[in-house]
């Protein structure tokens, strides 16, 4: 995550979070129609093992 | 015996938000911020006693019972960027932090519940001390404390005393003694005074046409205190029915904005006939103490609800009361508050 762009959850928590510019143009209509600040989403991938190996 | 005067006491309060209103912040979670005003916030302990029962033969009462407990105060300063992030955080209660030291942005609009946000409020914590340790002569912790609401005023003048915010706020009434806290060292306030305001209210820029005298704008929850006290809100000590019982949450009711302002009045000032056509527009102020440390507030829409032409100081002014409203899209307030320091509110 970069410092420009803020993680956001949907209202009622339903729905994938998203990335948004931390604008106030943007921010603000989306704050009004209940999305709220959350931490990234985990995106560490499952790692499987080297079949190769 | 020494005299204890009132410039000693410290107060600092939770800059980070409680997890509950009935978690108190921890030390490292607070700041220390001075202020102007001298009320102490004292926990007021309401009582009842039995006066009114029958059989005891006479009217007077013969117990006193702990009832429930309050807490409310105001934090009179100066208007810096640090206290100006803070009120809105809290005093609007939903919050987006974004940026990185020195420069942190909190976006800041009030809680829709129709949205699903939440009606209760950010909870903080405040410490008053006086001698803490050996030689206390006070030393208290409010906990679960809401913003009830916050003033702006910005006058004419070179003083700090022309850029002042005003916070009131009311606790859930738990209170602990002693608090338990270190007050942390003094934070460094960037004062964000009345000659560096920008102005546009309704389409008029009223800096850079040099009109305006005077101006005040504020915001208030209305925290229903009454509705904290529910089946099982707890008790100043918990499990102990004799202690007073303690409010279980904090929630606004109907809040209500307000701009109003004082500008000088001249030949095409437009204040009158916007207020007869009832135009709506934007109303933006900024103060600014440097590129990191600022804070704007933009009513969404304004009207005009009343303009009275009067004077200041032998000039001709037009007193203006607006009337903030909704928009569909942007709500009725919002703040961008930037300062150096992170983690308020969250």
């Amino acid at each position: 995550m970069t410092d420009e762009r803020v993680w956001l959850r949907p209202p009622h928590g339903q729905g994938e979070p998203k990335q948004v510019e931390a604008k106030p143009e943007l921010l603000v209509p989306l704050m009004i129609a209940g999305w709220s600040q959350c931490e990234p989403p985990d995106t560490k991938e499952e790692v499987k093992p080297d079949v190769h190996d | 015996m020494s005299t204890t005067r009132l410039q000693e006491v410290l107060i600092c309060f939770g800059k980070q938000k409680q997890t509950d209103i009935a978690t108190a912040n921890t030390g490292g979670q607070m700041w220390q911020l001075r202020k102007l005003n001298a009320a102490l916030v004292n926990p007021k302990l309401n009582t009842e006693n039995d006066a009114e029962e029958f059989g005891k033969g006479h009217e007077f009462p013969t117990q006193s019972f702990q009832t429930s407990w309050d807490v409310n105060g105001t934090l009179e300063k100066y208007l810096g960027s640090e206290i100006g992030a803070w009120a809105m955080a809290y005093g609007l209660g939903k919050v987006v932090k974004s940026g990185t030291t020195p420069n942190f942005t909190y976006t800041c609009t009030p809680l829709i519940p129709a949205s699903g946000d939440a009606a209760e409020l950010p909870y903080f914590s405040f410490v008053e001390q006086i001698r803490p340790g050996a030689g206390v002569v006070i030393d208290r912790m409010a906990v679960g404390c809401v913003v009830e609401g916050w003033t702006l005023t910005i006058g004419s003048g070179p003083g700090r005393a022309n850029s002042k915010i005003n916070v009131e706020f009311v606790g859930s009434g738990k209170a602990t003694e002693p608090s338990g806290i270190t007050v942390p060292a003094a934070t460094l306030e960037k004062l964000l005074p009345s000659a560096s305001l920008a102005l546009t209210i309704n389409g008029v820029n009223y800096v850079s046409n040099k009109n305006i005298v005077s101006l005040e704008t504020s915001w208030k929850n209305n925290v229903r205190l009454e509705g904290g006290f529910f089946p099982g809100s707890g008790f100043q000590t918990p499990g102990d029915a004799t202690s007073g019982a303690i409010r279980g949450r904090l929630e606004f009711a109907n809040r209500q904005g307000m701009l109003k302002f004082v500008a000088r009045f001249e030949n095409g000032s437009t204040e009158l006939t916007k207020l007869k056509n009832q135009s709506t527009g934007t109303a933006v102020l900024l103060l600014t103490y440097d590129a990191n440390n600022s804070l704007e507030i933009t009513w969404q829409k304004v009207s005009f609800s009343m303009a009275e032409v009067g004077e200041t100081d032998g000039i001709v002014t037009v007193s203006v009361e607006c009337l903030p409203m909704y928009d569909s899209s942007n709500g009725i307030v919002s703040a961008v508050a930037k300062c150096n320091v992170d983690s308020i509110c969250q």
